[in-house]
This record gives structure tokens, sequence and C-alpha cells, in this order.
């Protein structure tokens, strides 16, 4: 092929619809028009499969195609000549489309009419440029300026605390990106918990998203990167649902409510998922695929590092306690749900899951022997906490717990006195009593 | 001998909107090709068609239809997503008029005006004359045989009139 398949890809994004040609076994052309062609690899595209058309019939029964696609700004047309392999139902690429195709229904006023039933998947055999007089849309601004911009920004980190908000800060300085949060996979490997975000009017740390729901839920699953470029009015593809389940606390994940681009990218340590990065835009077509490619990166690098910080041992010497000034005022209440971990303070939810426990455990070793000073090893150990064998995400969830305290409850502080050792500071006496 | 396939109407005042068009055929070598079209005129009697699209753009569908091909025609209304398809066994090249180069010019005009009430930027007009000139038009006939209603869904498909 002399055109390379990945200079097309501004056009695969759906922002202008493509018409895929094709022939019956008697030799009867047919055209129509394709909702959705998807960049899959140098020499592969994938075409949304939503009805049972003549389009399909044929290429079961003929399995060759030319599908037309059209670059935004320049209105250069391509023809690609396209040999049907197989579709796809299930797994990474299916979600993607999925999730995109969600994107382009609600744009195209069409979001209770497509549907995705697979992934026709095609080798491209060859690209003919329809309109070489015609010269080529500007160039995007360079995703790779903006990710070595934003690796400057992020510098080096010394803890995870600090490494999540610079890490969502670089992100405005590098990429422009202005409403971001940082999701972190929990103990089970089924949810993930909002770790810290950037230009939200709440911070929504603690808010949890179950895997496979919404954007970054379907990214966290298959650990592939998502982005829709433009407003979709799928439920299901929103981060997450905003009406919070009054039967069981939680907070709500701080996004948007009408995006127009979201990108949902995986927080990888070589295979393992740690977490999912998602950026939201209230501009259609925000990210670019060279923007996706960057951010695939800079989640990769992300992931390493949480994983590294999180592996530094905890300083060894103990850190001298401070004369405890004498807690005043009236007693907060603390109450402890055991069957979720939850605490609510003056009946006011707080946190649940491991973070609640733990700090449930602290809040009475300190009630039972006046304890301040507390360290990561000694959490790890302890069997009341339903941490896993691999403790490193007792680290982020320290953080989640000192933010949430921070946020909802300033009387109760965490604060840090050396790698992987805290203080517990009280502002008011306690009552604590479990449920 | 079949009946004759008259257009409505509306199907009728529907070629006429503004439009996204593509012309589709099959080469000698079993390849489907697709092009842009780039106007339709409709004849009085509503039995034939005439559409418009440049040659050296629609090189391989002229080529397939020169030898023989059978012809479609997609129509879509960008804001409507409305679409017609209509197929015919064969398709002729006649002269092309100044009234057709016309029918081009206003035709692409539309289509862009179209498109600049769905958000695409204005100046889009001036690439699409570009992209889509009247300089090297081909005209070609053809008589419907069959008209599907291709308007996105699980009814696209559905035939609306055959002969």
């Amino acid at each position: 092929m002399n055109i390379a398949l990945e200079s097309l890809r501004p056009c695969l994004d759906g922002a202008v619809p493509a018409v895929v040609a094709t022939a019956s076994p008697d030799g009867t052309p047919n055209v129509a028009y394709a909702s959705q062609v998807h960049y899959v690899d140098p020499e592969h595209v994938a075409l949304s499969f939503q009805f049972f058309s003549k389009t399909r019939e044929n290429v079961l029964a003929h399995p060759y195609a030319q599908v037309q696609v059209i670059e935004p700004k320049s209105f250069r047309h391509f023809r690609l000549k396209l040999h049907y392999l197989r579709t796809e139902t299930s797994g990474p690429l299916f979600e993607y489309m999925k999730a995109q195709l969600a994107g382009i229904a609600t744009r195209t006023g069409m979001a209770k009419v497509f549907a995705l039933r697979g992934a026709d998947v095609y080798r491209v055999l060859d690209i003919e440029n329809v309109d070489p007089r015609l010269l080529p849309a500007p160039a995007p601004p360079d995703a790779l300026l903006k990710l070595r911009g934003t690796l400057d920004h992020l510098g080096a980190c010394d803890d995870l605390a600090q490494l999540a908000d610079r890490a969502l800060a670089a992100l405005a300085r590098g990429f422009g990106i202005r409403h971001a949060l940082l999701a972190m996979l929990d103990e089970s490997g089924g949810a993930l918990y909002t770790l810290a975000s950037l230009g939200y009017p709440a911070s929504g740390v603690g808010a949890e998203v179950a895997l496979g729901e919404g954007l970054i839920g379907v990214a966290a699953r298959e650990a592939i990167p998502v982005r829709i470029n433009h407003h979709t009015g799928d439920y299901t593809y929103h981060a997450a649902l905003h009406v919070a389940d009054p039967a069981s606390p939680r907070i709500p994940l701080p996004v948007l409510a009408h995006p127009h681009s979201q990108i949902a990218v995986p927080l990888m340590h070589g295979a393992r998922l740690v977490g999912v990065l998602y950026a939201e835009s209230e501009q259609n077509a925000f990210f670019s695929h060279a923007d996706e490619d960057a951010l695939v990166v800079y989640g990769r690098h992300l992931g390493a590092l949480v994983v590294q910080l999180a592996a530094l041992p905890d300083d060894a010497e103990p850190v001298r306690a401070a004369p405890a000034p004498r807690p005043s005022g009236a007693p907060l209440a603390v109450r402890y749900f055991a069957h979720d971990h939850s605490v609510f303070i003056d009946n006011d939810y707080l946190i649940k899951g491991v973070a609640g426990s733990i700090l449930w455990t602290l809040l009475n070793e300190h009630a039972a022997s006046g304890r301040r000073d507390f360290c990561n090893r000694e959490l790890r150990r302890d069997p009341r906490l339903p941490l896993p064998d691999f403790g490193d995400n007792l680290e982020t969830r320290l953080i989640l717990l000192q933010r949430r305290l921070a946020e909802r409850c300033p009387q109760i502080a965490l604060a840090k006195t050396g790698r992987g050792r805290f203080r517990l500071e009280l502002a008011r006496p306690l009552l604590l009593n479990t449920a | 001998m079949p009946t004759p396939l008259i257009l409505t109407p509306e199907q009728t005042a529907f070629l006429q909107g503004p439009l996204s068009m593509n012309v589709g055929a099959v080469g000698r070598d079993g390849w489907p090709c697709v092009c842009r079209a780039q106007g339709v005129v409709v004849a009085r009697d509503r039995r034939s068609l005439t559409v418009l699209l440049s040659a050296s753009r629609g090189r391989a569908v002229l080529e397939a239809l020169d030898t023989g091909s059978a012809i479609t025609l997609v129509v879509s209304r960008p804001a409507t997503h409305a679409t017609l398809q209509l197929k015919a066994t064969r398709a002729v090249r006649v002269g092309v008029s100044t009234a057709h180069r016309t029918t081009s010019a206003r035709c692409v005009a539309a289509f862009a005006g179209e498109l600049e009430t769905l958000g695409y930027a204005a100046e889009l007009k001036t690439t699409l004359a570009s992209v889509l000139p009247t300089d090297d038009l081909v005209a070609l006939r053809f008589v419907p045989e069959i008209v599907f209603d291709q308007t996105p869904g699980p009814d696209a498909g559905r035939v609306l009139a055959r002969t």
C-alpha cells in the first residue's frame, strides 16, 4: 500500500459517515452507510455490524468490499479495498467499538437505533487517495510533544499522594485537560475507587465504579483505552450513574453531566491493571487518536510508578510521639458497620471497605492504648484488616482515607510522619460504637 | 413485459433535496466500487434518472459500468438520515449539458448548506465545491428497477417499489 492506514486515522473517528460497497454473488452492487470504520492495526479495520443487512449478507457470500472514508476538515476522500475476515462479538475490540458507537449514535440522533451486534474485521488490501490534488487537513497538535510536556510537569514523585495529584495536574499542563480523575483497582479486583480528581466542584475521592460499569469500568475490565469523541446519551457510557443508591452509601463520581469527549486509559504495570485514568471535555473531538496513544503510554508510566512507590520500604526509625493535645468539645459519634466496614461520623457516611476498616482499627487501638503513631507494616500484618497478601493497595487506601477525612471530618486527621508512617490526630473526643 | 417502475412524487422531491449521493458498481474482477455522485436529475416521466459524477474520481465505477455492471445509487439526507437506494441492471452514459453542470453545482451547494446547519464549518461550501468540481462531469442515465428504503435501522433494505 502506498498510503499507510495509520495516516487515515482521523478519517476513522466517525466524524463523517463512510460508505461501504459490496457485491452479491450475482454481481449486483450494494452501497450502504457504515456507522463506524474502526482502526484496528496497520493492516486491519473493523466495521460495526448492527443489523442483518444486505452488506452483511453480501460479505458473507463474497468477502470483498470497498469502503470510502472522508478526512474531516479537508473532505479528502479515500477508498479502501477490504477483505472480510471474521466477526468478533465480545472482547476488547467489540467493547471499544460498542462504546464508541454509543457516542456516534447520540451525535447522529440514532441512539435508539444503533446497537452493536459484532465487529466485522477486514484486512485492508489497498488504499486510494481519491483527491490527490487537495491539501491534507492541518496536522493536529503533536501528541508526543504533549506527552513530553506532561512528563516534564510530573517530575520526580516521592510518594503516592504526590503522584496522584501531580499526575492529573500535569495533564492540564501537557494536554490542556481540565477534567480528569484517577481510579485505582481495589483488592477484590471487582471495582475501582477514586483516589484523586481534577477540575470538579466536589473531589469525589472514594467514589467507586464497578468493573464493566461505564467507560471507566469497561476500560478496566478489558484493560483497553476507550475514547468517545461525542456526547453520548447512552447511560452505559456515562462514567457512572449519578443517582446514588440510598440503600448503600455511595460517593458520587464527580464527572461532567454531559461530556462531549471522554477517554479512559488503563494504568498498567506489565500485564497487571493498577487503575484507570479518565479524562473528559465539554468539547467535541477533544481527544485525537494520537492523544489516545500518548495517554496509553502515560497510563503505563503511571502504573509502573504506582507499583514502584508502593513497594518502597517504610522508614525504619520510629518517630517520637509529640505530646498529644487533649481533644476538646462535644464528642463525635463514630459508628462502624462490620458487614461492609462502613464508618459513619455523627450519622454522616464517611467511608467503607478497607479504608473504613483501617480507620476503625486505628481509632480502637488509640482508645485502648492511647497510641497515635502507626506504620504501614503493622497494618499489613493486622489480621483485623481485610487486606490481600500483596498489600500495595494499602498506601492508596490510606491516601483515600486521609483525603476523605480532610474533606468530611477534619477533626480526625492522619498526618504523614515519614515513609510508611503516620499519626492519628484528633481535635474532638470520640464515641465509638458498632452497629 | 414487467410493469415499469415510476418514482413517487415524494421520492422525486426527496431526490431533489440536499443529499449525500454515492454510486456503486461491480468491476469485471468482482470488486465492488463506489464513488461520490454530485447531482441527480429525475426525468419528467419519473421512470429514469440521470446521475452526475466526476470522471476522474469515479474511474473504477465508470469502467465497471462501461463493461456491463449493474448500478446502484444511494442518496441520504444528512439531517434526517432518510436514505433511498435505487438499482438498475445497466446505466448508459449521456452527454453532459450546461443544465447538468448547473444541477451539480446546486446539489453540491445544497449538500454543503445542509451540513452547515448540522454544525460543520461554513468553509465546507468552498471545500466541497473544490472536491466536487463540475469540470469533468459524466452523466449516467438509468431506469430504476428496484427502490429500497435504506434509512438506518432494522427496516433498512425494505423494498419500496420494483418493476
